[in-house]
């Protein structure tokens, strides 16, 4: 397996995390979501965020608004529920401690 | 000349050529056999298509209003294939989108789908069975009452006879279910 493969399959399981992240500062459409993404490690396709966010929502993660838009059709606007908010609590502690747990493995 | 064919995407009317369509058909059925395990997949394809369609209309202008092939190829490309999130099924991701022209109409749907012949009232000259058989076979009706016309006076009224006992045989598609089984493809991307 290549190097780039390993950490590719990393960065998939952290995406639904990472999204949680930025629908949790602002309120956000799907476009918004690629941009925010698009120049790092975690650049995604529509191909890809549609079911994920599909998914976040049956498990009542996030929810969403329909907005009118100036430019075109309306859109659809994500924002966390409680429920989200818990498992992004939630996940920023797991992600501390395994940081300090990754740092500190074979010392 | 190419030939232009119309699919509804979320409500609106879109022109593309025939390999624009094919390869649209084939990613969406793609789109489908991968989401529907999940409950409300029609919704994600639903936004899949919303975002499809946004992208058609940045490339139609005043004086062009058919998506060519490639320009679907591109949209496709950026949308990147359809993957499921759920870990586990990762796969290696295909760098663009992989859509060798399939005949859309074995594939769409899904072989789930059931079809069946009907009468389709709706367009039609008489009682509706060449309409059934366009539907079902994807053709274009006119051609099938030629061939019923030139069966009838080709060989001893054989055309006529067979159509009045279709009429018999065929029932008429009323419901949603009953016209969606009688057609070859699904509403969104049926001709218009």
């Amino acid at each position: 397996m290549a190097l780039d493969q390993k950490f590719s399959t990393i960065r998939k399981g952290l995406l639904e995390f990472l999204i949680l992240k930025i629908v949790a500062a602002d309120k956000v459409y799907v476009a918004d979501i690629l941009s925010l993404l698009g120049d790092t490690e975690f650049a995604t396709q529509e191909g890809t965020l549609y079911p994920l966010l599909g998914k976040m929502r049956r498990e009542d993660l996030v929810s969403y608004d329909w907005q009118e838009s100036d430019t075109g059709p309306p859109r659809k606007y994500y924002k966390l529920t409680a429920a989200g908010r818990k498992q992004l609590a939630e996940f920023n502690e797991y992600w501390k401690s395994l940081n300090t747990f990754i740092n500190q493995a074979g010392r | 000349m190419n030939k232009v064919i119309t699919v509804s995407l979320n409500g609106n009317a879109y022109q593309m050529d025939e390999d624009g369509y094919n390869t649209l058909a084939a990613y969406l059925s793609r789109a489908e056999t991968k989401l529907r395990g999940s409950a409300d997949h029609r919704e994600v394809i639903a936004d899949l298509e919303r975002s499809i369609a946004d992208k058609c209309a940045n490339f139609l202008r005043p004086h062009k209003n058919v998506v060519s092939g490639a320009e679907i190829t591109q949209i496709l490309n950026e949308m990147g294939p359809v993957q499921t999130p759920e870990v586990g099924s990762i796969e290696s991701e295909p760098s663009k989108a992989e859509a060798p022209p399939l005949r859309s109409e074995t594939v769409i749907g899904g072989s789930s789908r059931r079809r069946r012949l009907y009468r389709i009232r709706e367009g039609s000259k008489w009682a509706g069975v060449c309409t059934g058989m366009a539907a079902f076979t994807d053709m274009d009706v006119s051609i099938i009452r030629v061939m019923f016309v030139l069966a009838t006076f080709c060989a001893a009224f054989f055309g006529l006879l067979v159509y009045i006992v279709l009429i018999f045989v065929l029932p008429v598609a009323y419901t949603e279910s009953e016209v969606a089984a009688a057609h070859s493809r699904p509403p969104e991307l049926r001709h218009t």
